[in-house]
């Protein structure tokens, strides 16, 4: 098992700001080498936890993205530990930072310091609005990117304010771009020789979240919202411009997701749906004779009325109500329905088709094993490479420092000789 | 420096959103890539909001405008035997295919990898679709709200007392793509390296799953489900978005966050309560989380009477982060963005000008450049067909007044 990046070395010095973006890396093969202080990364005290409160704590989103790659121990604050970087980047293809700016600069490892050591690195640095400008020094957190970046002030439930995801999700995204801007980088360099620095910011990278909303100003559109009818019904088969809560229906054992779509793009869908029902008797013949697609005309018209919709949406809810997620699964399938179970965390965990797909990996041996995702993507030749759990601080630093730097160096008279009393 | 990837060739037979954002990468990075649609059947994206003026139309969509900028566009109707025909010739043409049909579309029509690779040894292809291409459920079609339903992500997005509200919009099609670049950009230095193409089949609920990479670990370990928490953080308390003074009617919030009990001290001072800041009884995030509802109650009172944009300046002033909560124009006004030149305005054939969001990662030596706008229906025909193709002029009216070019 090699995998698509394996010639490739890279250096990462991210928290949790930037973690998955290395873990992407060493998925695809390449090696990769988590560098943490002496005391472990601030990524260690990030939740979700094992035995959460006992001595025996780990972090799971710290053993979810570190997965894969190697560790060494190395304080950025001292002369020792910049000096050690600075000889792991003279041999890396590529460094992945989330330092808040001018962190890096102060410790002498930013990009022109870097690159004067090896022109063909490629720096990349992941943030909250960037690595300059106005906001560039900002507090920052997840909630605080989210509001910044789009897609939190359209996302309202009613009354209350807007809404962001229960998980943290702001830099995952902009670490996911990370390494897309690292790889472009990397073609740039193979024709030039040479590296360059990649600036992520995750704030820019959550207007794609806002689903072109955060461009509506600036192309004259002050009302982005779909209006009840008809001029500007929601004609999308996601329902992305539709009140969420009119998308989801209870069934038996749980929520399905269930746009009553409408218009060309999504109007044959609903049509199927109701054939469904009339298949199994209920009395729904005139929604099955309405033609979905046409409704924004008929509604325009006056042949169609919004209490009609209403009727029809109390038959969904009566339908779906006797149904369960399974049932409903099924017949989407077998009729090409855009009508599904809202999964829950042990739904996905139990997915058949995720496990057909061979998606989740074992990683790591008795106390240290863990499930996590694993291909993000199914390649027809050997494409990924899954080797170890996330390290424990410091674990593979006499190992790193013989394959890497080989008799080069002295081991550091700091940090790593400290590892084994450092726990995990 | 020539750009990183000039000279290098997609064919792009992608829709709405999860597909086209990957050759819309490879696009600003000196890519060409041909985009294939049809206006017998108008692709989702086109009538979606916002609109050019606010005005509804298939040439109209922002959002269309933003996932297909600096493509080159035709139309081909790919039922008719003509239209695979030269969807073909554009595939042997190219070095990448990526395609969001459902799955079999594209075997149907016989432009599946197995077919198109028999004349073209490396090809690359990708495939992105909801489930993936394979597996007892592949053939479940279906936008990213169905992706996000199957994520687990519709129903971690809510507040505890209601029904879940699940993410703003077909939450995969954000992330599948970040996944599919990744994928695919490696495959081709692997493909320089060895010579080996490849066929990449990336599912937009897989792409989902791995952002909840910790909390499927934990399931796995120890049976905990997630459940949404409204703004609420596993971590940090007070974490919150509040509301402020309205602003040309329109309701406006804040988000503010206290990431250490030094913070939430500061905060509450901040707040004119140093009856709060100095209760040794909030001085942990456990403490505080015992009486979040009463705290979210007191910042919203503070924050009731300001301008979300005083608070952010207050508070980050201190070192503490909030932010506006973000409209599209506080963000198309952001002096951050613009910083970044984040918006480019690009010439438009219909509409003079529009706006696209620029390329999400800045290269200091190799930057991204959105070259044009978004084609409007067959706006390349010709161009492809004669000067990429090299196909006569005669061939080329013929199959235009077939109507394959529609």
């Amino acid at each position: 098992m090699m995998g698509l990046l394996s010639p490739y070395r890279v250096v990462d010095l991210t928290d949790e700001r930037g973690l998955l973006a290395g873990r992407l890396l060493a998925d695809l093969g390449a090696d990769v080498v988590q560098v943490e202080a002496p005391g472990g990364s601030s990524a260690r005290r990030c939740p979700p936890f094992l035995a959460a409160g006992t001595p025996q704590q780990e972090s799971l989103f710290w053993d979810a993205y570190a997965a894969n790659k190697r560790g060494i121990m190395a304080d950025l604050d001292q002369p020792d530990g910049q000096q050690l970087v600075r000889q792991l980047a003279g041999r890396a293809d590529f460094l992945f930072e989330s330092a808040t700016p001018g962190v890096m600069a102060a410790r002498g490892l930013d990009w022109p310091d870097l690159r004067a050591l090896n022109p063909s690195l490629i720096y990349v640095s992941i943030t909250a609005f960037g690595r300059s400008g106005p906001k560039s020094g900002y507090a920052d957190s997840d909630l605080i990117v989210w509001a910044a970046g789009g897609p939190l002030n359209p996302h309202r439930d009613g009354d209350r304010p807007p809404l962001r995801i229960s998980l943290p999700q702001a830099y995952l995204q902009a670490s996911a771009d990370a390494a897309g801007g690292a790889l472009i980088a990397h073609h740039a360099r193979v024709r030039s020789g040479l590296g360059q620095h990649v600036d992520v910011s995750a704030q820019a990278s959550l207007g794609l979240a806002s689903l072109g909303q955060v461009l509506a100003h600036a192309v004259g559109d002050e009302h982005p919202e779909f209006e009840p009818a008809p001029r500007r019904m929601d004609q999308s088969g996601s329902g992305s411009g539709t009140d969420p809560t009119q998308k989801k229906w209870r069934c038996q054992d749980g929520l399905i997701e269930f746009h009553v779509g409408v218009g060309p793009a999504a109007g044959g869908f609903t049509s199927a749906f109701f054939k469904w029902l009339a298949d199994e008797g209920e009395p729904v013949q005139e929604f099955v004779e309405l033609d979905w697609r046409r409704v924004p005309v008929l509604m325009e018209e006056g042949s169609c009325t919004e209490a009609d919709l209403q009727r029809a949406r109390a038959a969904v809810a009566s339908f779906l109500s006797r149904k369960t997620k399974a049932e409903v699964l099924q017949a989407a399938m077998e009729r090409k329905l855009l009508c599904v179970p809202i999964y829950d965390t042990a739904d996905v965990a139990h997915s058949a088709q995720l496990a057909a797909r061979n998606y989740w990996v074992q990683l790591g041996e008795g106390s240290r094993q863990r499930r996590l995702p694993g291909r993000f993507a199914q390649v027809s030749i050997d494409g990924f490479a899954f080797r170890r759990p996330a390290p424990r601080v410091g674990e593979h630093t006499a190992e790193v420092l013989q394959e890497w730097l080989g008799g080069a160096r002295e081991r550091p008279a700091g940090p790593a000789g400290q590892h084994a009393e450092v726990p995990a | 420096m020539s750009q990183a990837l000039e000279g290098l060739r997609v064919l792009d037979f992608t829709w709405v959103v999860a597909g086209p954002v990957i050759g819309r990468a490879l696009a600003d990075f000196g890519a060409t890539v041909i985009r294939v649609e049809t206006s017998k059947r108008i692709e989702t994206a086109r009538h979606m909001v916002p609109f050019q003026n606010g005005k509804p139309g298939p040439e109209n969509s922002a959002l269309y405008s933003t996932c297909n900028a600096g493509k080159l566009g035709i139309t081909v109707d790919l039922q008719t035997e003509a239209g695979q025909a030269l969807a073909r010739d554009l595939a042997r043409w190219a070095d990448v295919v990526i395609e969001s049909y459902a799955p079999g579309q594209m075997q149907r029509w016989k432009l599946d990898y197995d077919s198109l690779v028999v004349d073209h040894p490396d090809l690359i292809m990708l495939s992105t679709s909801i489930m993936g291409q394979t597996g007892p459920s592949s053939r479940l079609a279906g936008y990213g709200n169905v992706g996000a339903a199957l994520s687990g992500f519709q129903d971690i997005v809510g507040w505890p007392d209601r029904p879940p509200l699940g993410p703003f919009g077909p939450y995969t099609d954000y992330i599948g793509p970040r996944f599919s670049l990744v994928t695919l950009l490696a495959a081709l230095d692997h493909r320089r390296r060895t010579g080996q193409g490849c066929y990449i089949d990336v599912a937009q609920v897989e792409a989902g799953v791995y952002l909840q990479a910790p909390e499927m670990a934990d399931y796995a370990a120890q049976g905990t489900v997630v459940h949404r928490v409204g703004n609420r953080d596993r971590a940090f308390v007070p974490h919150g978005v509040y509301p402020c003074l309205p602003e040309d009617g329109k309701e406006r919030f804040v988000a503010i966050v206290a990431r250490s009990d030094d913070e939430w001290q500061q905060l509450a001072r901040a707040m004119g309560r140093p009856d709060l800041a100095d209760d040794v009884a909030l001085g942990t995030a456990e403490a505080r989380r015992a009486c979040e509802d009463e705290l979210e109650r007191a910042i919203a009172k503070w924050t009731a009477n300001q301008h979300p944009q005083d608070v952010e300046r207050r508070l980050q002033a201190l070192g503490i982060p909030a932010h506006v909560s973000a409209s599209s124009r506080d963000f198309c006004q952001d002096p951050q963005l613009a910083h970044r030149r984040h918006l480019v305005t690009l010439e438009h054939p219909l509409h003079g000008a529009t706006t696209v969001e620029g390329p999400r990662y800045l290269l200091s030596e190799t930057p991204g450049v959105v070259a044009r706008a978004a084609p409007t229906f067959g706006q390349d025909n010709e161009y492809v067909l004669r000067e990429i193709l090299g196909y006569s002029a005669e061939r080329y009216v013929e199959l235009r007044d077939a109507g394959v070019l529609v």
